[in-house]
């Protein structure tokens, strides 16, 4: 008999459900094959998939509804239906925990507002399963936001806070950890007292320690406000706590007690500063990386929000020699998802200042593991690791030393232009962007990997993050390279699409598109006359540009390559004067006066050499210049200028009122 | 425009109380891309022999203190071809560094004794010798002063026969873009001198590359 033989083997899935959803079937039986999916699926994901896919979640979600409705019961039958709420409360968590596909239908199917009622159910073990199963489910980032702007809702928060029963109050604890992101709601959870019962359960079971770490952490984060209440004179009991328990047995409890520490630091300068604690999180952390287990996964992370942009931590991270440790972690987790990305962003933050650093990454070998994780299946992994790349190429010694010309790097890192996600193909470019500055006249590897064609295809990209990237890495790739390699690059962009980069409605990628016309018109007279060409009509997109902007990094682009221009021949030098001398619109001024008046002392200093090559007592046309010059009241407010409080301006201007002045005589 | 006028023939010394900068002022011919040419007499007698030198900027952090770029030796005796050598630089910003060298071997006799060699540095000898010259005002002084220290060879191996085991006392001029400096090593001829001079001429004009790094 077919029922028969199943219940014989009970591991088969199909005969499983197909008892959950018999309605002809005892409910003992019932009860007996939930205990045994249970069974089969705590801690075995491959059995959760199988049983995800047999549509088991809505099946025991539907026992629950109906357990959940049949209240009132007395005596065995009351005990038999609390059993029924446990068995499959337990079962729903087990989906739910550490499988997003099965929080997913967890949630489809409608369990998440039964799981709430359980809460407040009379028989504690009933809201014991159901308090463990929520907690599962909100330690995935799909689980609901809870809105603790509602008054009731806070109120319901503080009731499960104060509950006696432990996972009660760690549920509560990770409804904030996972719920809690605005400044908002920070603040209303510590005006609401949350801070004061969370350093409560400091004192409590280790899930209410760990869970009440996480949970400070996620209140204080960026908050000033909140880290200074819990910072305050009543609560430095409460520091002293956290710190106590970045010592704690268990390592999770380490790992949380130093993220909560580093939530606090990282909110204001003043804070946990001493050269102490410093060091104690470092090597706590250092210890924490070699956990073989989640808390491993999670320490690069936690390392990485210690040391981001803060170089004194980084400093005192190599000389703990933490960089050996994340290397080893390369060499032994065959290429890992999660630990993979921290390693890679911990590495990363490494080497964004402290050449130290990225001399030590590159004599560890890293750049050996980089080929294969540029091609890794885990978009956050590929990231991690353009974003490594990027900073560990931040050092012009290690770029001139060619340490980066290499082609198990270049190839997939150009292919990563066009990656699938889009904060990896930004990474790449970011990467790339340094690279390209290999101070070599040809570019030769990066040319013969075809980053140029990528790069002019992605200067006219929609998102303006990666137009901006692509036109720096194209200014990079065109700084200081031979004539031959500016015309490729010229060739492939256009002087169309230089020319409507110019005037982008973006100012940083203006900014970007002047710098690039500024290298590519700085060498030989060939180069200027290539670019400019004879129709001036990137002249005049440049002038309009300046006339239009008033931010002072695309003045400045502008104007060097103004100046870049007026080095080149007569013709050029007419078309910058015609453009230095024009007014726009129902300006008083020129754009020469206006540069030269420029609150910022580059613009002014950039204007000024632009003069000088438009002076140069040796060029044919230069005493007509001089004239006109003369009569727009370059010289008076040159005569201003000698005394400039930047000194490079002064001696700029000094120069240029001399070679005005060598023709002065015919004028005055 | 108003301006404020003052007397930048000598450096102040830096009071008490006044806050704010007192770094070097940063100078666009000595920013990246910006290269020199010139000589450099290997030995301090005899003036005939001079190698030809190009220097070309190709990094620089004004906040760190930092410079660097490559140094090309034209007519070395040993060497066939041209020896390219990438250097380091310490700018003496009285911040992140100060006129005392403090390693690669030059005690503070040795600093002082290089750096009075050059003329635009007597009027703060007084100052230098009580504090390496942590108190002055460098940031209106039209000179900057800088040790530059040769790290790896670009182009040859490291057994080429050449040494870059010294370094070079600097001093650039933010006037004309010139650049003077004494190599320093104990165990080469002592005040090898080098002498450059900007590459941008009046000839052709004035141009300024850029790159930035990410």
């Amino acid at each position: 008999m077919p029922t028969s033989a199943t219940s014989n083997h009970p591991g088969r899935p199909e005969g499983l459900i197909g008892r959950l959803n018999s309605a002809n079937i005892p409910y003992e039986a019932k009860l007996k094959s939930l205990r045994d999916l249970k069974n089969q699926i705590i801690g075995n994901r491959t059995k959760k998939i199988a049983y995800l896919k047999l549509g088991a979640v809505p099946s025991v979600v539907s026992i629950l509804s109906s357990a959940a409705s049949a209240q009132g019961c007395i005596g065995d039958s009351r005990e038999f239906h609390d059993s029924v709420l446990i068995q499959s409360a337990a079962a729903i968590g087990s989906f739910a925990c550490g499988l997003d596909a099965g929080v997913k239908a967890v949630l489809d199917a409608g369990a998440f507002p039964l799981l709430l009622t359980l809460i407040s159910h009379l028989n504690e073990k009933v809201a014991d399963a159901g308090a463990r199963s929520l907690k599962l489910i909100y330690q995935s980032k799909l689980a609901p936001k809870y809105d603790f702007l509602q008054e009731k809702n806070m109120e319901f928060l503080l009731s499960l806070l104060n509950s006696k029963n432990e996972n009660v109050t760690s549920l509560g604890a990770s409804i904030i950890t996972h719920s809690c992101q605005s400044t908002l709601e920070q603040l209303a959870l510590s005006e609401a007292g949350i801070i004061k019962r969370l350093v409560s359960l400091l004192g409590g079971s280790i899930s209410q320690k760990d869970a009440s770490l996480e949970s400070l952490a996620a209140v204080i984060k960026g908050n000033p406000e909140v880290a200074s209440k819990f910072m305050g004179p009543e609560s430095g009991r409460a520091l002293n706590l956290v710190i106590e328990l970045i010592k704690d047995k268990h390592p999770r409890t380490r790992l949380l007690a130093c993220m909560c520490l580093i939530s606090i630091r990282n909110t204001s300068t003043s804070y946990l500063q001493d050269s102490g604690i410093k060091s104690t999180l470092v090597l706590v952390l250092l210890e924490l990386l070699g956990d073989p287990g989640q808390v491993g996964d999670e320490a690069p992370f936690v390392l990485s929000s210690l040391i981001t942009e803060k170089e004194d931590m980084q400093k005192i991270a190599f000389d703990a020699n933490v960089i050996d440790n994340l290397c080893e972690n390369l060499n032994s987790v065959s290429f890992q998802a999660k630990r993979l990305q921290g390693t890679f962003l911990a590495l990363g933050d490494l080497c964004s200042e402290l050449e130290c650093c990225r001399d030590r990454v590159l004599d560890s070998k890293v750049l050996n593991f980089i080929t294969e994780a540029l091609v890794h299946d885990s978009a956050e992994v590929r990231a991690a690791t353009c974003i490594f790349l990027k900073n560990a190429s931040r050092s012009v010694k290690n770029l001139s030393a060619g340490k980066f010309m290499n082609e198990a790097i270049a190839v997939p890192l150009v292919q990563r232009l066009w990656d699938s996600s889009t904060p990896v193909q930004v990474a790449a470019l970011g990467a790339l962007c340094n690279m390209v500055v290999d101070f070599t006249a040809d570019k030769s590897l990066f040319m013969k990997c075809g980053i140029l064609r990528h790069l002019v295809v992605l200067s006219k990209s929609m998102e303006s993050a990666i137009r901006v990237s692509a036109v720096w890495a194209l200014k990079n790739l065109a700084f200081h390279v031979s004539s031959r390699c500016k015309e490729e690059i010229l060739s492939e962009l256009t002087s169309a699409t230089l020319a409507s980069l110019i005037s982008d409605p973006e100012a940083s990628v203006q900014e970007q598109a002047l710098s690039l016309t500024r290298n590519l018109v700085d060498g030989t007279l060939n180069s200027v006359n290539y670019v400019i060409g004879e129709d001036g009509d990137l002249v005049h997109a440049i002038g309009k540009q300046l006339q239009s902007t008033s931010k002072a990094e695309v003045l400045i682009q502008g104007m060097y390559t103004l100046s870049n221009v007026a080095s080149g021949n007569e013709l050029h030098k007419k078309a910058v004067m015609t453009q230095l001398l024009t007014r726009a619109g129902n300006d008083s001024e020129t754009l020469m006066i206006k540069s030269l008046q420029s609150s910022d002392s580059r613009l002014r200093t950039a204007t000024v050499w632009t003069l000088i090559n438009l002076t140069l007592p040796n060029s044919p046309d230069t005493s007509t210049r001089v004239t006109e010059l003369w009569s727009a009241g370059i010289v008076s407010q040159l005569k201003n200028m000698v005394n400039d409080p930047c000194l490079d301006v002064k001696l700029r201007a000094r120069m240029a009122l001399g070679q005005l002045m060598m023709f002065g005589d015919a004028l005055t | 425009m108003p301006v404020r006028v003052v007397d930048t023939s000598s450096p102040s010394q830096v009071s008490g109380t006044t806050a704010g900068n007192t770094l070097p002022p940063p100078c666009t011919l000595l920013s990246v891309g910006q290269s020199f040419s010139g000589t450099q007499n290997v030995s301090s007698l005899q003036k005939d022999e001079a190698w030809r030198v190009n220097v070309r900027i190709k990094g620089c952090d004004l906040d760190h203190g930092y410079l660097c770029g490559t140094m090309e030796a034209l007519n070395v005796p040993m060497a066939d071809t041209p020896v390219v050598t990438f250097w380091e630089g310490e700018i003496v910003d009285t911040k992140n560094y100060t006129f005392f060298t403090g390693k690669w071997g030059a005690t503070a006799e040795d600093d002082i004794k290089h750096w009075t060699k050059f003329p635009s540095f007597p009027p703060l000898l007084s100052q230098v010798e009580v504090d390496g010259g942590k108190s002055l005002d460098l940031s209106n002084y039209p000179y900057i002063f800088m040790r530059w220290k040769e790290q790896y060879f670009v182009n040859v191996g490291p057994d080429c026969g050449l040494t870059i085991a010294g370094f070079y006392y600097v001093c650039f001029s933010c006037n004309d873009g010139s650049i003077n400096g004494f190599y320093y090593d104990p165990n080469s001829s002592p005040f090898q001198k080098l002498e450059l001079k900007s590459n941008n001429d009046e000839k052709s004009g004035f141009r300024f590359s850029t790159y930035e790094l990410q």
